[in-house]
């Protein structure tokens, strides 16, 4: 059962993952939730934002905005699973403060708005802002180079370098 | 191939934490496993279309096993989504 969603197969065999958002690019062991800190949901990096716009991190194909658009789900040109995750126990806010520009199946480019949340609504009715940002099908990584930043900007500035196990 | 309705009835429902645990226990069998709630149905197997679904607790969903282990599997799982955790 395979899909044919990448058209003629390129041969690269490396996929850069830019940041989804503006702001500090951490470690996910400082996530305050075990979930993602112990890598549960898979590895990548988490972002604390400083706006609430978040921007497609690669060119790729939407598998999924979650009911509460809280969360998206991208496949990337590469066929790697990257998950989004807009702040923690943000499941709870039903979608208040979030908006979704995309939905399931669309075609994205790298830079494309996908989600538009309140940072304010987040930060006073959720456990934090922090974002994970994880590749969900680690059976494709082979090696994951992350970069930690000070000051990310959305769609410029590369948060996850990794070659893909074909 | 063996189908089974089920009320889940996880305190957080499938989200983050027990989805992730959610689908360890479904890659443990070999047999194929769908879920499925309101018509969509996504692969036990992958956490983003566990996710995806936004189970609640106290939603029905449909679980659809079928290979060798699919005794084992059904029951397995049915305890997870009940809150009976067997091991």
């Amino acid at each position: 059962m395979f899909k044919k969603w990448f058209g003629e197969k390129k041969n690269k065999t490396e996929e850069i993952i830019m940041s989804p958002l503006d702001g500090k690019v951490v470690d996910l062991v400082e996530v305050p939730d075990p979930t993602f800190s112990e890598k549960m949901i898979g590895e990548g990096v988490a972002i604390i934002p400083e706006n609430g716009r978040v921007l497609s991190p690669v060119n790729g194909e939407i598998i999924q905005i979650f009911p509460t658009k809280h969360a998206v789900g991208i496949r990337s040109e590469q066929g790697l699973e990257i998950l989004i995750h807009i702040g923690l126990e943000t499941v709870t806010m039903n979608g208040d403060g979030f908006t979704a520009f995309v939905s399931a199946g669309d075609r994205v480019e790298l830079g494309q708005p996908l989600i538009e949340f309140s940072i304010e609504k987040v930060e006073a009715n959720a456990k934090s802002t922090i974002t994970p940002v994880v590749i969900t099908n680690p059976d494709h990584i082979g090696h994951l180079q992350v970069s930690l930043s000070e000051k990310a900007k959305a769609a410029e500035t590369f948060i996850m370098k990794i070659e893909i196990k074909k | 191939m063996l189908e089974k309705e089920i009320v889940v009835d996880l305190e957080s429902g499938l989200h983050a934490r027990p989805a992730a645990e959610f689908v360890k226990i479904a890659s443990s069998f070999e047999s194929e496993i769908t879920l499925a709630k309101n018509g969509k149905s996504v692969n036990a197997k992958s956490i983003m279309g566990v996710m995806s679904l936004g189970v609640s607790k106290g939603d029905q969903v449909d679980l659809i096993v079928d290979g060798s282990d699919e005794n084992e599997a059904i029951t397995t799982i049915e305890n997870f989504l009940i809150g009976r955790k067997s091991n």
